[in-house]
């Protein structure tokens, strides 16, 4: 409750910093074209959001919001602090319905189907959805529990007691599933000698790499990242870009940064939002950072902005 | 006062003074110590110490301590030390010190045959003189002279024999009598504690550094108090438990040991009476009472923290089970005899005290559960359904791991709890007061499988039981001694055993706890 008061708290102070900027330089609010936003990427479409509205309480978050993500790409989604890049995130895999003050409207569709009409199995999206969160946070498991955690539930890997008795245990594979996940999210060399070790016990930077190993365990179709790379070094960094552009081939990956750079390296197409949970333009990576059709996003992006 | 020394960061200086206040600190510290245990009756105050009579030395440790913490004082406001004191001792410790003296004065003038009005008026004299001693002058002198001279006076009385070893006085209207060798620990309790603190400012040289000082040493005086009254209490028991407990001990035998007051009962038969039937009955009422109540618990505590909507009905829930958590026993002994005696039988039976005990655990492992799940971070939560992993899912293999810990704590206290209850017992279970060897409950050799529902029964469970706390009612309330040759004796073994046991589960509950922490958190 306190959490949701205090982020409360600094929704209005952001809201009122953006105004104070805006009306300082005393210029007029330039008006979002809708052509801005129509970007039609090649390939199939494997989300499709239509008109996403999200109120915290009374507060608005997100605008009607629509785009259109592309499979086997990556998209990113920049904008300053406060303007609801998780929040579009979250109401990829539904994670809003466990904000109590959330309230969605609007619709996306995974492969065509809708996620929010009544029916949709949360559990299975989320299978299919995956997410990292913006905080790192592992459970207070050894490390290897951690990343079979997924699979484990979801019945994929067997190591139960029955198992292991009836001889259907194949510990062999979750070894295997566990080097390979955490070999992909560059923190194998690290940790392969204390795999037995509790994961809070790494520093922050290996706590966000264990957990876009858990959620690469799982397998999902889709995978949201909200700021990988907040607490890591350069090296550890670009070789999570490297991962980011390796997932793409397979998955559908949209990732949320503060790094223009990174965003630049990594995506494919680039959504920025804006304060007030507005998306002004959604385009080409190239295009965005290179002829961005919004003066407000050229001012964004070049610095003098947000 | 120097710059220099002030702001340096390291001090490897000991000066002078520090060594001195320190040794007053120190010397506080060991009058205190050597208090306690004369409280606690360790050693009598009238034990001679060097040809001195402790009271009598005591006074001299006292009187030198009081006039050294002024001499601490004097020192430091006429400047041959360096100190860096602030204006005044402040507000606190000027109503502190008034409300001592005036006790003092209202005393001691009482004592010396002067009216009501009369004490009044010297404690209204001398609380306000003790006022602007401490709040007027420097911090330096307010917070000696008056600490310095309370040590002082009650060094003095010791020492005049004032108040001694063969003190006593009559507490018109309490009914009682108070003694030299309760009052004159008490008397080197308190002051050697205000001297502590006194000489521990002046270790600090006053100021922040030196209320700083001043409030550990008093902190870790009534700290280490608190632990001598508890481990005193542990003590007495066992002092007093271990004739009666080890009455017959011996090795060898039929067994490896022969413990007869654990083996045997308190029938004609035994040689030696025991507590074996009672013991068994107390482990096994604990045993069911927990095995009954924390599933129950929990599951409650899961319903309520992660599925039921957080509202009126989780409000109303939430006062309804503090509330029965803080019933009385005699109560869930009265419901447990009309509601569960005529279900099992018609007669008091070992289960039916198992289920009210369980009755009387269940609101606190409901609380302490229902804290100790919604203490798990959510984002534990939300990190285990952004994976696809079901509500039921997350709560096994998630929530309850991390909130075991919290869960156990409450089991824990609850057990001690219920394992010490005679009410309960009387009303529901307790059967002979001093059973034999027989009558001790046989629960895993009592099942019996039959053709017919229920295909398993126990008579074991549904015969009435002797307890612990139950058989030690009896025993002191009662007066029952059958043919026990030593009551008293084997009245305080039984308390010790009573101890052992609840220590036992304490034992088996921390280190359960232990080790879900350590598997959490490693
Ligand atoms: N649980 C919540 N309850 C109430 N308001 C919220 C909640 N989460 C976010 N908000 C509000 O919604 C708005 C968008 O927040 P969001 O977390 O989506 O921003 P963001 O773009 O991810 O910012 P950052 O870059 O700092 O992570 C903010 O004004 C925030 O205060
Ligand atoms: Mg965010």
């Amino acid at each position: 409750m306190s959490q949701t008061d205090a982020e409360a708290v600094t929704t209005t102070a952001n809201r009122t910093d953006g105004e104070a900027v805006s009306t300082t330089a005393g210029e007029t609010v330039e008006e979002t074209r809708p052509e801005w936003t129509s970007y039609e990427a090649g390939g199939e479409t494997k989300l499709a959001v239509e008109n996403l509205d999200v109120h915290y309480g009374d507060d608005h978050a997100l605008t009607d919001v629509s785009m259109d993500i592309p499979e086997q790409s990556v998209t990113a989604l920049i904008g300053p602090s406060g303007c609801g890049k998780s929040t579009f995130l979250r109401c990829l895999n539904r994670m809003n319905d466990r904000i109590r003050a959330a309230n969605v409207d609007g619709t996306v569709e995974l492969d065509g189907e809708d996620v929010y009409q009544d029916g949709v199995d949360l559990v299975e999206l989320r299978k299919r959805v995956g997410m990292v969160f913006q905080s790192p946070n592992p459970f207070p498991k050894s490390i290897r529990e951690n990343v079979s955690y997924g699979p484990r539930k979801h019945g994929d890997i067997d190591t139960g007691l029955l198992a292991r008795l009836t001889g259907r245990a194949e510990p062999g594979r979750e070894e295997a599933l566990v080097e390979r996940s955490l070999e992909r999210a560059a923190l194998w060399e690290e940790v392969r000698d204390r795999l037995d070790d509790n994961a809070l016990g790494l520093s922050g930077g290996q706590q966000q790499r264990l957990c876009i190993a858990r959620c690469l365990a799982v397998d999902p179709e889709v995978i949201l990242m909200d700021e990988p790379a907040s607490a890591l070094d350069p090296i550890a960094t670009s070789k999570i870009e490297d991962l980011i552009e390796d997932l793409a081939q397979d998955y559908t990956v949209v990732v949320v940064t503060h790094s223009m750079q990174q965003a630049a390296r990594v995506s494919d197409q680039t959504a920025v939002f804006l304060t007030g949970g507005e998306l002004v333009e959604y385009d080409d990576t190239e295009k965005i950072f290179e002829n961005p059709e919004s003066q407000r996003v050229e001012d964004y992006i070049s610095g003098k902005f947000g | 006062m120097s710059r220099a020394t002030q702001n340096a960061l390291v001090r490897d200086d000991r000066t002078a003074y520090e060594t001195v206040t320190g040794t007053a600190v120190g010397l506080s510290g060991a009058a205190f110590a050597v208090g306690l245990t004369a409280l606690l009756d360790v050693v009598a105050i009238d034990y001679s110490v060097a040809g001195l009579e402790l009271s009598v030395a005591f006074g001299a440790v006292l009187l030198a301590l009081g006039v050294s913490v002024v001499g601490f004082g004097m020192a430091s406001r006429l400047g041959y030390v360096d100190a860096a004191p602030q204006p005044s001792a402040g507000i606190v410790a000027a109503v502190a010190f008034t409300g001592i003296w005036f006790a003092v004065g209202a005393v001691v003038s009482g004592a010396a045959g002067l009216g009501t009005g009369g004490r009044l008026g010297v404690g209204t004299v001398l609380g306000g003189i003790a006022f602007a001693t401490t709040a007027l002058p420097r911090e330096d002198v307010g917070s000696t002279a008056p600490a310095g001279a309370l040590a002082g006076l009650c060094g003095l009385s010791l020492v005049s024999g004032v108040v001694g070893p063969g003190w006593e006085q009559v507490l018109v209207g309490y009914n009682a009598t108070l003694f030299g060798d309760t009052v004159v620990p008490v008397l080197v309790l308190f002051a050697s504690l205000v001297t502590g603190w006194s000489a521990a400012k002046a270790y600090g040289g006053f100021g922040a550094r030196g209320r700083n000082v001043g409030a550990y040493v008093l902190i870790y005086l009534v700290v280490c108090s608190i632990l001598a009254v508890l481990v005193g209490l542990v003590a007495f028991v066992t002092v007093k438990g271990l004739p009666g407990l080890f009455n017959g001990f011996g090795v060898g035998g039929a067994g490896l040991v022969r413990w007869p007051f654990l083996t045997n009962g308190a029938g004609l038969l035994a040689d030696i009476a025991g507590v074996f039937p009672a013991l068994v009955g107390t482990v096994w009422l604990v045993i069911g009472a927990v095995l009954f109540a924390v599933p129950t618990g929990v599951g409650a505590a899961v319903f309520l923290s992660e599925y039921a909507e957080q509202g009126r009905f989780t409000g109303a829930v939430e006062v309804a089970t503090n509330g029965l958590w803080s019933t009385p026993s005699i109560v869930f002994g009265l419901f447990g005899a009309a509601f569960l005696i005529p279900r099992f039988g018609n007669q008091k039976s070992l289960i039916a005290g198992m289920l009210t005990l369980g009755f009387m655990l269940l609101p606190l492992v409901l609380i302490t559960s229902r804290e100790a799940i919604l203490a798990v971070p959510d984002e534990y939560r939300d990190a285990s359904a952004a994976l696809g992993v079901s509500k039921w899912q997350t709560i096994r293999s998630v929530v309850l791991p991390a909130a075991i810990p919290g869960i156990t704590t409450g089991v824990i206290l609850g057990v001690g709890r219920i394992a010490g209850e005679t009410a309960p017992i009387l009303l529901t279970m307790g059967g002979g007061v001093l059973p034999g060897k027989s009558a001790a409950p046989d629960v895993l050799g009592s099942f019996q499988l039959s053709a017919s529902p229920p295909f398993v029964s126990n008579p074991a469970l549904l015969e009435a039981t002797s307890a612990l706390p139950y058989q030690l009612y009896a025993l002191i309330t009662a007066g029952l001694s059958g043919n026990i040759q030593n009551p008293q004796e084997y009245a305080w073994g039984l308390a010790l055993t009573l101890l052992l046991v609840v220590l036992a589960f304490y034992a088996v509950g921390i280190a359960t706890r232990y080790y879900f922490r350590k598997k959490l958190h490693q």
